[in-house]
């Protein structure tokens, strides 16, 4: 904690305008210290919720494998191609913001208008191949959305909480050490004055006598 | 009073400033009901600062399903304030029908106003991140 003071002159203004600076101060390191518990509890749950969706993502690109591996043993790779182009213009890909504590970040919106397939040019493993590869691209725009919100919010996090440590360990303490040397400083000057005042007295009282 | 403290001064108001206008510049310009809301291709409302604020339609669809017949009188998004004049990080709501809504997703007693503790914010953005949005009590600024 640094102990530094500020040249300030020893005037009761000075104390009285440190106090108001003060007050101020603490009510930003609030303000900034609120925003940053919000920013990091927020990153770290879209961290955690990252980690999860990416193995789960890995396992159903495995499973939609398999599933394309037995279609490709029914059907020819020209209907696959014709299939998956044909599934590609039925969704539909929204994407907005939101704002987190001041941190705008995306959203993301996957709809699909679902239609029926003649089973007999397409074998009901590629549709259900097809149904795996659209959840594999709901969950890869998710993810990409949360690895964006991640950067963004972590970028904020980090400038936020260097504010928020120079008010902690360096303006904060700076005013209150000033505050605490004027003060001791008033009262020392008020000692003085008191002690003067009883010499004086007892002068005054000497000569009367 | 030399310049340099003077500076300081300013500084540390501008950085008060800067916060406050930071959090509240994204609060939208009209607020819209869940009704309203449900209507739209693409629900959303736009911010003070000219962008927008996207709701996601399962959330909506929920927060309908927990409120049933007072669905339409609920305004979005829903206003969490910050207190920094109280001692812990807390969010207040005040509006009666946000409390119904948020007592319900949380699991929390009802009361008015609601104290929204970490613990149920953190509650509140996994079961509905787009739903509501964080100001700053101007409470901060006149309280000084």
């Amino acid at each position: 904690m640094s102990q530094e003071t500020l040249k300030v002159r020893p005037t009761k203004i000075e104390l009285i305008r440190l106090k108001s600076r003060i007050k101020v101060a603490k009510r930003l390191h609030k303000v900034l210290k609120d925003r940053l518990i919000i920013l990091s509890q927020e990153l770290i749950s879209l961290i955690r919720e990252g980690m999860s969706l990416r193995s789960e993502i890995h396992s159903k690109i495995t499973r939609c494998e398999e599933l394309l591996a037995d279609s490709l043993m029914l059907t020819s790779p020209l209907i696959v191609k014709s299939f998956s182009r044909a599934r590609g213009e039925e969704t539909e890909v929204v994407i907005g913001t939101r704002v987190v504590a001041g941190v705008k970040v995306p959203v993301t919106e996957v709809s699909r208008r679902e239609r029926s397939y003649d089973p007999s040019i397409y074998p009901l493993t590629l549709i259900e191949a097809g149904k795996c590869y659209d959840e594999v691209m709901k969950d890869v725009l998710r993810l990409a959305e949360i690895e964006e919100s991640i950067l963004l919010i972590g970028r904020e996090v980090s400038k936020v909480r260097r504010r928020v440590n120079a008010l902690e360990n360096i303006l904060i303490p700076r005013i209150e050490a000033t505050i605490k040397v004027l003060t001791m400083k008033f009262e020392e000057r008020e000692r003085e004055d008191k002690t003067r005042m009883k010499k004086v007295k007892q002068m005054l009282e000497k000569r009367r006598r | 009073m030399s310049s340099k403290e003077y500076k300081e001064d300013q500084l540390i108001n501008y950085f008060l400033k800067g916060e406050l206008r930071v959090i509240n510049s994204s609060l939208p310009r009209r607020r819209k009901t869940l009704e309203e809301l449900l209507k739209e291709e693409y629900p959303y409302v736009l911010t003070r600062d000219g962008g927008a604020h996207m709701f996601r339609r399962s959330e909506l669809e929920l927060a309908k399903e927990l409120l049933q017949e007072k669905a339409s009188q609920l305004l979005l998004p829903i206003y969490l304030e910050l207190r920094p004049d109280l001692s812990e990080t807390v969010a207040v709501v005040d509006d009666p029908i946000a409390i119904e809504l948020i007592s319900k997703l949380v699991k929390i007693e009802r009361a008015k106003p609601l104290y929204l503790y970490p613990i149920h914010l953190s509650e509140l953005r996994r079961r509905a991140s787009t739903l509501f949005l964080y100001l700053i009590s101007p409470k901060t600024l006149t309280s000084r």
